[in-house]
């Protein structure tokens, strides 16, 4: 039998398991976001994997509603593997938790699923965790998940962020103040969201576009800085609703800087994010080394009105996978695996289940071995303690009553150490 | 990650042209002899690598490469989450429908049913809804003039520079469906993290271009905006 005639063993592209210390990394992290939003006082919310497909749709852009596994219900309604979970917890704020004291502030963590066309890649299922702190319209509200996201990063051991932070309503208003038709208008913005730079400057051509505005468009990518940049850009700005939204940025940028958090985030006006979900300020977090965002948010306040309940509201999500990529190649450390496997000369058995139950107590990961070791004819058994490939010590009990427990933690100790 | 920005080019018509661009730019000297032999090349100023066009947006896009050079007609058919900075104006060609001489086709005429032969179904299938034809396409690899010839198709949407190779084949423009030349992009994370890097390039590219081609409308990128 050839290789390629073996046992159907095979596994969906797109998908991974996770072993050893990959699974344990990507469980640590989840978890530490997860800790790190009920600090902050984010309750914690399971929703299911499966929901109906109109309603995940409303979460997602356009070009990736088409990318949902989807398939039908008993009665033939059509449903969807989630896709993100925002829309998830939106629901349940409009049904289960309507009246609720506002704000309500709610965390989730769980997989996400795509069906992306495999081979290309791109993971189709993903970890992400997030918050959503809904029912508060101000920018007291939006520098919160900017700062929590920032700090469960932190929490989770992820160094040298960089946070980008644009508003949904900088570029739209600037379109609008350029008074284009509604064609050449549709053409620029579909060009921008498709981060086409080639396109908006076709688009923009031969159009009355002032050049304040021409120049503040075509210049989208490079319109980031700190602070100083509002100033910068409001000086070739008259319109009163773009200036808005450099003043919303600047109040921003003041309740960061109570939040100590500046010295990370650059202002992207250029920011080109979905301008249908997100209506105001909107964020991206980087790390040097990772082509992708490690997390991305921003105000959304049409989505609780989808579902009834209309309601002012911002949240993030962090990307878990990436976020683990990113830990892989800036540090490259693993967390080590500080098990020990506890080995016990036959007349130690009982001795050994008893060290164990104590070291479990002290904190300390312990495999009893299933045997005894015995030892070769006339040889004692060697007491002592063995570094394993791999991390972890490997120690035997040698005879002596009591000898084991103190022994072990101090090697432990010298192996965390 | 020290040093200069990772770039990827693209083997085959443009590399020669992208080499040319990156060295008149000043952004590296690269010779392109010497990437026959090897596959990727550091400089002081950038690590350049040589890739299959269709896989330059591939590696752009997972953020291996922070830059790469590619034509457009590549990025029509394999759409990927990256910023498109500059046109580059090099390796301008155009995506045309084209069928036999003395089809009904060349005289405005279209059949209810039509089939079509292409290399860019992505790009063919936007053109024709765009024109509201219904229209069977057949994705082809290679040697597309061929089909109509063969009866495997009615006509084709191909990309041609000259015309010449679509003439030898007894075909005929009917439309044109798209124009594509060399074109900057970016990893959408590099733009943000390296902005400096990235947008030095950017600018370097555009005003290297724009001086060959004797007109400039953009205002430089790096005009003030950046972040230091």
């Amino acid at each position: 039998m050839s290789a390629l005639q073996s046992p159907a063993r095979g596994r969906a592209g797109g998908f991974a398991d996770w072993i050893g210390a990959a699974a344990q990394r990507r469980r640590a992290v989840t978890e530490a976001f997860v800790d790190s939003f009920a600090s902050w006082g984010y309750e914690y919310l399971a929703t299911p994997l499966v929901e109906p497909l109109e309603t995940v749709a409303a979460g997602v852009g356009g070009g990736l509603q088409a990318q949902l596994f989807r398939f039908m219900d008993a009665d033939g309604s059509l449903l969807a593997l989630v896709g993100e979970r925002t829309v998830s917890v939106a629901r349940v704020v409009a049904t289960q938790l309507q009246g609720s004291p506002s704000p309500l502030r709610l965390c989730y963590a769980g997989p996400v699923l795509f069906n992306r066309a495999p081979l290309g890649g791109r993971r189709r299922e993903t970890m992400q965790a997030g918050c959503e702190l809904i029912g508060h319209p101000g920018l007291a509200a939006d520098a919160e998940c900017i700062a929590v996201a920032a700090a469960a990063l932190e929490r989770a051991g992820i160094a040298g962020v960089q946070i980008d932070v644009g508003h949904a309503d900088f570029i739209p208003s600037l379109l609008d103040s350029a008074r284009l038709d509604a064609g050449a208008r549709e053409r620029v913005a579909a060009a921008l969201r498709e981060r086409d730079l080639v396109a908006v400057e076709e688009a923009l051509r031969g159009t009355e576009v002032g050049d304040a505005e021409r120049e503040l468009l075509l210049a989208f990518p490079t319109l980031r800085g700190g602070r100083e940049i509002l100033d910068s850009a409001g000086s070739r700005i008259t319109d009163p609703r773009p200036r808005r939204v450099l003043a919303d940025l600047a109040e921003l940028w003041t309740v960061l800087d109570r939040h100590g958090i500046t010295a990370s985030v650059h202002l992207d006006l250029g920011a080109v994010r979905d301008w249908d979900y997100y209506t105001g300020p909107t964020f991206e977090l980087f790390s040097a080394d990772l082509g992708w965002p490690l997390g991305t948010g921003g105000r959304y306040d049409r989505l609780l009105a989808a579902f009834g309940a209309g309601a002012p509201a911002t949240g993030f999500v962090l990307h878990v996978d990436r976020c683990c990529d990113a830990l892989m190649r800036g540090a490259g450390e693993d967390p080590g695996a500080s098990l020990v496997r506890l080995g016990y000369a036959p007349e130690q058995a009982r001795e050994a289940v008893s060290v164990a139950s104590r070291l479990r107590d002290a904190g300390v990961a312990v495999a009893l071995d299933l045997e005894p070791s015995v030892p070769p004819p006339g040889e004692p058994l060697v007491e002592g303690c063995a570094h394993l490939d791999g991390g972890g010590v490997r120690w035997c009990l040698g005879g002596r009553e009591g000898s084991g427990l103190d022994a072990l933690l101090a090697a432990r100790a010298g192996v965390d150490g | 990650m020290n040093g200069g920005l990772r770039i990827a080019l693209p083997a085959g018509a443009l590399f020669e042209d992208a080499c040319r661009l990156l060295a008149a730019a000043g952004v590296a000297e690269i010779d392109p002899a010497r990437l026959d032999r090897q596959l990727s090349l550091v400089t002081p100023s950038a690590t350049v690598v040589k890739v299959r066009p269709t896989d330059v947006p591939v590696y752009v896009e997972m953020g291996a490469c922070d830059a790469g050079i590619v034509g457009k007609d590549v990025l029509w058919e394999s759409p990927r989450d990256c910023y498109e900075l500059v046109d580059l104006r090099f390796g301008a060609c155009r995506l045309v429908l084209a069928a036999p001489e003395g089809s009904p086709l060349t005289r405005g005429s279209f059949p209810r049913s039509l089939r079509a032969a292409t290399k860019y179904p992505v790009a063919a299938r936007r053109y024709f809804d765009s024109v509201g034809l219904a229209v069977e396409l057949i994705k082809l690899h290679g040697s597309v003039e061929l089909a109509p010839a063969m009866g495997l198709a009615d006509c084709v949407v191909d990309i041609t520079a000259t015309g010449r190779t679509l003439v030898a084949n007894h075909l005929v423009e009917v439309a044109e469906a798209g124009r594509s030349s060399a074109r900057l992009i970016s990893n959408q994370a590099s733009l943000k993290t390296r902005s400096g890097a990235v947008n030095q390039l950017a600018a370097a590219l555009r005003r290297s271009v724009m001086g060959e081609a004797g007109g400039a409308s953009i205002p430089s990128a790096a005009g003030g905006w950046s972040a230091p």
